[in-house]
C-alpha cells in the first residue's frame, strides 16, 4: 500500500449501489442524503473516479477518536480535582466495538463531526483503555454537555478534561500504583498479604495506644477525599481512639481555615455560583481564580457583569483580566493584607458609604454581643461601632499609611472603597461579594481573614443574593467527622485559652510513636519542610531496630509476622515512631514509611462530597482498583476491628455514606433526609443520588411538601452566631506586624511565596503520570522579574537555588534551607518578590518550596505562613528545559 | 484503533511513528478518491485507508516574518495559518527553522482564534470564549488555559522554493477523525 495512514476495518452487509457506495467509502448516512437527494446519480458521483497514482498524498498519520457505540455504559460523576467539582459522564464499552458519527449511531447521540461549543466533543485526553472485569474497555470521561448547573454546556478545565488519564492502565504512566500491601525491610519494601499487613499495622496501633496512650497516636490524613473514607478514618482517630494528635492534609492543627470568617459567623461555602454572577463587583482576595478555579471564573465571574478588584501580589492572569475590564488589580506587598483591608474599609466609613441598612438588620448590638461565648469571638469581637472606633483610631490604616506598608496606590486604594460602596446617584448600592482565597489565609490567617470578613461587612455582603462573602475553595468538601475533635485534651494555647494541637511541632518534640499518614505528602505540605522531614526520618527511620530480610522470613520464605512485631515493638519503645503511609502512589513520605497500604481512589469505588456551592454529587464507580487496593474506609476498618473497637462492619461505601448522614445533620452537609427518603422507596443512598446525576443536590438538603429541597445560599435569614447578627472580627495588623518584620526579607533576599498553577493539581500525583499536563511544567520553578533575574545572571530556564539560612523551625529552632527550580522570568512577579510551585512532588525534598515556609505558626490557631517564605535567589546553572518548557506569558488577557 | 492515534503530547516525534489512527469509515460527500484506497483484506471485510492530500500553501520568498498567512486544510471548513515566527519553532520549516502552521480552531471547545496571534510572544490566544493560549515555537503547547490537546500544527515541508502542508498532528475540534465531516482540500496532481 502507497498509504498507510489510516486504516478501518468493516463488514460488507448488503449490495448494489450501497456496496459501491461503501467501496468509496461513504457512510450510511451520506448514502442515503445522496439518495435523497439526487438518487443514484448523486451516489455515483460521489463514489468517484479510480485512484490516480499522480495525485500527492502524505503518509502522515491521521488522528481519530472512537466512538461511544449506542450501547455503551453510562454513570454520572464529577471531577475529582478542584473545588469546583464539574459535572462528567463517564462511558465504558469493550474494545473493538465503536459507534458511528450519525446521531443514532453513538451514545453522545450527536452528529459528528460538532460543532463548536457543542460540549461533546472528545478530546484524545478525554479518553483511555482501562480493564473492567478483566476485559480491555474503552473509557471516555467527558465534561455533561447537557448540564444547566456549574459547567454549563460542557465547559471543563485542563484538569478535568483529562480525568480519563488518571485511571489506572497497566501499559501507562499510571502503571506504578500501589497494588498491594508492603512492609519496610531496610532500604526497599517487600508485599505482604493484606491479612499479615492488618495483623501487624493493627497490633502495634493497638500496642502504642494500650501503653503510651492516644497522645502518642496520631493522624495525618485528607479532609477531602470522600465522605466515605473521611468518616471511617475519623471514626477511628477522633472516636475510637480520641486523639487530639490529628491534622488534615493542609495544616498542622484542625480547626477553622478561615477563622475570620467563622467569627463574623459566616460559613466558608455560603454562596452560590449564581451569587458570582449576580455580583455587581467582586473583591477577589489571595485567589488566582482563572488558574485554580477555571470554570467558576470562565462560566459563572466571566460571564457575569461583575468589575473585578484583584488582590494578589502577583499579576496574574485573573489580574490582568480585572484590569482590562475596568477592574482593579491591587499589587499588595505578601502579608500586608490587613493593612489594606482595614484602609479600604476606613476610607468607607470616611466617606459615609458603609451599608447602614444592613448593618443595622443584620450585625450585632453590644447585648447581642455580650452573648456570645467562645474565646475568638470575645477576643476579636465589635459591633459596628467598636470597629469604626478600632479603624479611625489607628493612623495604621489611613490611606497614605496603607500606601506604604501595602505598596497599593493610595488612589487604588480609594478607588476600590468606590468602586465597592460609592451608592449610585438614586441610592441604589453596587452589590458587592467578598471572595477568598489561600493568598489571604495562608498569610496572617487571623487578622486577614477578619479583617476581609469585617470589610465585606461593611458593604453588605453576606447571606442576600450578589452579595455574599465565600472561599473560592481548594479541595472539594468532602470532610464529615465521625467526633469532635478533643481540643480539651491538647496542650496548646493562646492566651490561656486552648487550641487544637500543632501536630508537627508534637511529632518533632518526639511524642509519637505510631503515625497514621492517609493521603498526603504531609512534610512537602507544612512549613519548614526539611526539617520536619529530617525529624520524622530521625524518629521513623534512625531509632530503633529495623528489619533485615532474614528478621522479616523464615527460611521457607514466611512470613515471620511475630518476629516483625516484635522489632516494631522496640522501636517503639526505644522512642522511635512507626509510620504508615495509605496512598495510591508512593510519594514523599514513602521515604520514612514502615508500611504502605495500597488504597482505590477516584473511578474505583462509589463515593460522595460536595463542591463549592455545597453540591453533593455520586462520584461513580468505573473499575475496580488495581491489584489488592482498597478503599481507604474498608482499610481503615480492619485495623479498627483488629484494634478491637466495634461498629466498623460496613460491607460497601454505601453502609458508610448512610452512617456518615447523622454526622451530617445541622451542619451545611446536611443530607440526611436524602438518604432517609432513598430508605423509603427501597434503595440505597448512593443509587439515589445516581439518580440525580451531575446536578446532584445542594446541602444542607431539607423535606418540604414530601419533597427534598437544596439550599442555594446560606445565611438569607441569620448568620452563623448566637444572636444571628454577623460579628465584625478585629483584625489587627499590630499582632502581626513583628513576625511580618522579623522574617521579611533583608538585604539581597527576595520573598518566596508560592501558588498552584492552572495546568497542576495540588502534590501532582496525576499531573507526574498524565504526559500532557505534566509536560507544561516537568520541573518546579520559580517566577523572578526580569530586574531581579538580570541582576543575579539569571535566564528562563536556568536552575536555581533559593536558600534561607535562618527557617524557624516546628520547635523553636532555626535551620538551613534551600530548594532548586527552575527560572521563570515573568513580569507576574515585580521586583522583590518570587512565586515558586507551592507543592512540587518528585519524591525530592530538594524542590519543595515550603523548607524556606516558616515552621513558626500563628500563635492564635497554629497556621503556617505559606505564603511568606524568603531567600536569596541564585543560578546555578542551565537546566534541561532551557529548550524545551514554554516561558510565554501567562498573564495575557 | 484509538490507541496508537496520534498522540499530541508526543507530537515532536509523531512523523517517527507508525501510528495508525482508526474510526468508523463515515463517508464524506465528494472525498477525493485519490486520497483513499479501498481493497479487499480478507472475504467481507474491507480496508479503507485514507490520507492527508500534500498542498502548497506558500511561496517561501514571500513569507514575511510576523505576518500570518490564512488557508484551509485539510478539509475546506479549517481554518489555518501559517506564519514566520522570527524564532527557531520546534517542527518548524525553511531555512531558519521558524516557518510553523496551526490550526486557528480552538482545542478546548472549538472557538475561532482567529486575529489571536500574539506577534510579540509567538503565541496565539487567549481565546475568546475560555481563554487558552498556545506556544507556537513549542509544537502549540498549552502555555496557560484549558484545552485537553496542544493547537493541532499543520505539517509542513519545503522543496526550497514553496511550502506544502502534508498533515496534522493532533486532533482538530469538533472531530473524530481529522479527514472525516467535510471536503478535503484538493492534493497538488488532482484534476479539478
Amino acid at each position: 500500500m502507497k498509504q498507510e495512514s489510516q486504516v478501518v476495518e468493516m463488514s460488507e452487509d448488503s449490495e448494489g449501489l450501497w456496496e459501491k457506495a461503501r467501496e468509496a467509502g461513504i457512510s450510511r448516512r451520506t448514502f442515503l442524503a445522496l439518495m435523497a437527494a439526487g438518487g443514484a446519480a448523486a451516489v455515483l458521483a460521489a463514489c468517484g473516479s479510480e485512484k490516480d497514482d499522480s495525485v500527492q498524498l502524505s503518509d502522515v498519520p491521521v488522528a481519530g477518536i472512537v466512538l461511544p457505540p449506542t450501547d455503551a455504559s453510562v454513570v454520572p460523576t464529577a471531577c475529582d480535582y478542584c473545588v469546583v467539582g464539574c459535572g462528567y459522564k463517564v462511558y465504558t464499552w469493550l474494545v473493538g466495538r465503536e459507534g458511528g458519527t450519525a446521531a443514532n449511531e453513538n451514545a453522545l447521540g450527536v452528529d459528528y463531526p460538532v460543532a463548536g461549543l457543542s460540549g461533546k466533543w472528545i478530546s484524545s485526553n478525554m479518553q483511555n483503555i482501562v480493564e473492567i472485569d478483566g476485559t480491555p474497555h474503552h473509557v471516555l470521561v467527558i465534561p455533561d454537555g447537557d448540564t444547566e448547573v456549574v459547567n454549563r454546556g460542557g465547559d471543563h478545565s485542563v484538569r478535568g478534561g483529562t480525568l480519563a488519564q488518571k485511571l489506572y492502565s497497566p501499559d501507562k504512566p499510571t502503571k506504578d500504583r500501589l497494588q498491594h500491601p508492603k512492609l519496610r525491610i531496610g532500604e526497599a519494601f517487600v508485599d505482604i498479604p493484606w491479612d499479615d499487613a492488618i495483623e501487624l499495622v493493627g497490633d502495634l496501633s493497638k500496642y502504642v495506644l494500650d501503653k503510651y496512650g492516644e497522645m502518642a497516636w496520631g493522624m495525618k490524613q485528607f479532609s477531602y477525599q470522600y465522605y466515605e473514607n473521611t468518616y471511617a478514618l475519623t471514626k477511628l482517630a477522633r472516636k475510637s481512639v480520641g486523639t487530639p494528635v490529628w491534622a488534615p492534609h493542609d495544616k498542622p492543627a484542625a480547626g477553622a481555615d478561615t477563622p475570620g470568617l467563622s467569627d463574623a459567623g459566616i460559613n466558608a461555602y455560603s454562596a452560590a455560583y449564581q451569587d458570582w454572577f449576580d455580583a455587581d463587583v467582586i473583591f477577589i482576595s489571595g485567589a488566582t481564580l482563572y488558574e485554580t478555579k477555571s470554570i467558576l471564573f470562565n462560566e459563572w465571574v466571566a460571564r457575569g457583569q461583575a468589575t473585578l478588584i484583584v488582590v494578589n501580589p502577583r499579576r496574574d492572569f485573573t489580574a490582568a483580566y480585572a484590569e482590562k475590564r475596568g477592574g482593579l488589580h491591587l499589587q499588595v506587598t505578601p502579608g500586608t493584607d490587613t493593612v489594606l483591608n482595614n484602609a479600604i474599609a476606613r476610607e468607607i466609613i470616611r466617606k459615609n458609604w458603609e451599608d447602614t441598612e444592613f448593618i443595622a438588620e443584620r450585625t450585632v448590638s453590644e447585648s447581642d454581643l455580650a452573648g456570645e461565648s467562645g474565646w475568638r469571638r470575645q477576643e476579636f469581637g465589635l459591633t459596628f461601632e467598636g470597629y469604626k472606633d478600632f479603624l479611625l483610631s489607628d493612623d495604621t490604616y489611613t490611606v497614605a499609611n496603607a500606601e506604604r506598608i501595602t505598596g497599593v496606590p493610595a488612589a487604588k486604594i480609594r478607588k476600590a472603597a468606590e468602586i465597592m460602596a460609592r451608592p449610585r446617584s438614586g441610592g441604589s448600592r453596587p452589590k458587592t461579594s467578598i471572595m477568598l482565597e489561600k493568598g489571604n489565609y495562608w498569610a496572617h490567617n487571623y487578622p486577614n481573614t477578619a479583617s476581609l470578613a469585617a470589610l465585606g461587612l461593611v458593604v453588605g455582603a453576606g447571606g442576600r443574593p450578589g452579595q455574599m462573602q465565600s472561599r473560592a475553595g481548594g479541595h472539594q468538601r468532602g470532610m464529615i467527622s465521625a467526633a469532635g475533635y478533643a481540643k480539651d485534651k491538647s496542650p496548646d494555647s493562646y492566651k490561656g485559652n486552648t487550641i487544637e494541637l500543632n501536630v508537627d511541632r508534637w511529632v518533632v518534640e518526639g511524642n509519637v510513636r505510631f503515625m497514621y499518614v492517609i493521603g498526603t505528602t504531609w512534610m512537602t505540605a507544612m512549613g519548614a519542610s526539611q526539617d520536619l522531614a529530617a525529624h520524622v526520618k530521625r524518629l521513623s527511620r534512625e531509632t530503633g531496630p529495623s528489619i533485615t530480610r532474614s528478621d522479616a522470613f523464615d527460611s521457607a520464605g514466611r512470613l515471620n509476622v511475630e518476629r516483625v512485631k516484635d522489632l516494631l515493638k522496640a522501636k517503639v519503645d526505644a522512642n522511635g515512631m512507626v509510620l504508615v503511609l495509605q496512598e495510591i502512589y508512593p510519594n514523599i513520605v514513602s521515604q520514612f514509611a514502615d508500611f504502605m497500604l495500597p488504597a482505590a481512589t477516584w473511578g474505583e469505588d462509589d463515593f460522595a462530597r460536595m463542591q463549592g456551592e455545597r453540591r453533593l454529587r455520586i462520584y461513580s464507580q468505573i473499575m475496580t482498583p488495581p491489584g489488592e487496593a482498597k478503599p481507604d474506609w474498608w482499610i481503615v476498618a480492619q485495623i479498627a476491628k483488629r484494634m478491637g473497637f466495634s461498629g466498623y462492619d460496613w460491607q460497601n461505601s454505601n453502609d458508610v455514606f448512610e452512617e456518615a448522614a447523622e454526622r451530617s445533620k445541622g451542619t451545611v452537609h446536611d443530607y440526611a433526609e436524602l438518604v432517609k427518603m432513598a430508605q423509603s422507596q427501597g434503595k440505597r443512598a448512593h443509587e439515589f443520588l445516581r439518580e440525580l446525576g451531575t446536578t446532584g443536590i445542594q446541602c444542607p438538603i431539607k423535606l418540604e411538601d414530601g419533597k427534598l429541597v437544596g439550599t442555594k445560599h446560606l445565611h438569607q435569614d441569620s448568620f452563623g452566631t448566637a444572636s444571628g447578627k454577623a460579628i465584625f472580627p478585629r483584625g489587627d495588623w499590630n499582632d502581626v506586624k513583628e513576625f511580618q518584620e522579623k522574617e521579611g526579607p533583608q538585604g539581597d533576599e527576595l520573598w518566596v511565596t508560592n501558588m498552584r498553577v492552572n495546568e497542576h493539581w495540588q502534590s501532582q500525583f496525576d499531573d507526574l503520570r498524565i504526559p500532557y499536563r505534566w509536560e507544561r511544567f516537568p520541573s518546579n520553578f520559580l517566577e523572578i522579574n526580569a530586574k531581579d533575574a538580570e541582576s543575579r545572571g539569571i535566564e528562563s530556564g536556568d536552575w536555581v537555588r533559593v536558600e534561607n539560612d535562618r527557617v524557624a523551625t516546628q520547635n523553636g529552632g532555626r535551620y538551613a534551607a534551600s530548594f532548586r527550580a527552575v527560572a521563570y522570568v515573568t513580569d507576574m512577579v515585580p521586583k522583590g518578590v518570587t512565586c515558586s510551585y507551592f507543592l512540587h512532588n518528585q519524591g525530592q525534598l530538594d524542590m519543595a518550596a515550603n523548607s524556606v515556609t516558616s515552621g513558626e505558626t500563628d500563635p492564635i490557631n497554629n497556621r503556617y505562613r505559606f505564603k511568606l517564605g524568603k531567600g536569596r535567589v541564585s543560578k546555578t546553572g542551565e537546566s534541561e528545559f532551557k529548550g524545551t518548557m514554554s516561558f510565554a506569558p501567562r498573564n495575557l488577557a | 484503533m484509538a490507541e496508537n492515534s496520534v498522540d499530541d503530547i508526543t507530537r515532536r516525534s509523531f512523523l517517527k511513528q507508525a501510528g495508525i489512527a482508526g474510526g468508523v469509515a463515515a463517508g464524506i460527500l465528494a472525498f477525493p478518491k485519490a486520497a483513499q484506497v479501498v481493497e479487499a483484506v480478507r472475504p467481507g471485510v474491507q480496508r479503507v485507508t485514507r490520507s492527508y492530500p500534500k498542498v502548497r500553501i506558500a511561496r517561501l520568498d514571500a513569507l514575511q516574518t510576523k505576518q500570518p498567512l490564512d488557508f484551509v486544510y485539510p478539509l475546506a471548513q479549517h481554518r489555518s495559518f501559517l506564519v514566520k515566527l522570527g524564532e527557531e519553532a520546534s517542527d518548524g520549516i525553511g531555512p531558519d527553522g521558524d516557518i510553523v502552521a496551526f490550526s486557528y480552531i480552538c482545542s478546548h471547545m472549538g472557538c475561532p482564534l482567529i486575529e489571536q496571534y500574539q506577534s510579540a510572544h509567538n503565541v496565539i490566544g487567549p481565546c475568546t470564549c475560555h481563554y487558552s493560549t498556545f506556544d507556537l515555537t513549542k509544537n502549540g503547547i498549552l502555555v496557560l488555559g484549558q484545552a485537553t490537546q496542544s493547537l493541532p500544527q499543520v505539517v509542513l515541508e519545503t522543496d526550497g522554493s514553496h511550502v506544502f502542508a502534508i498533515g496534522v498532528a493532533g486532533l482538530v475540534y469538533g472531530h473524530s477523525n481529522n479527514l472525516e465531516g467535510g471536503v478535503p482540500v484538493k492534493p497538488l496532481g488532482e484534476s479539478s
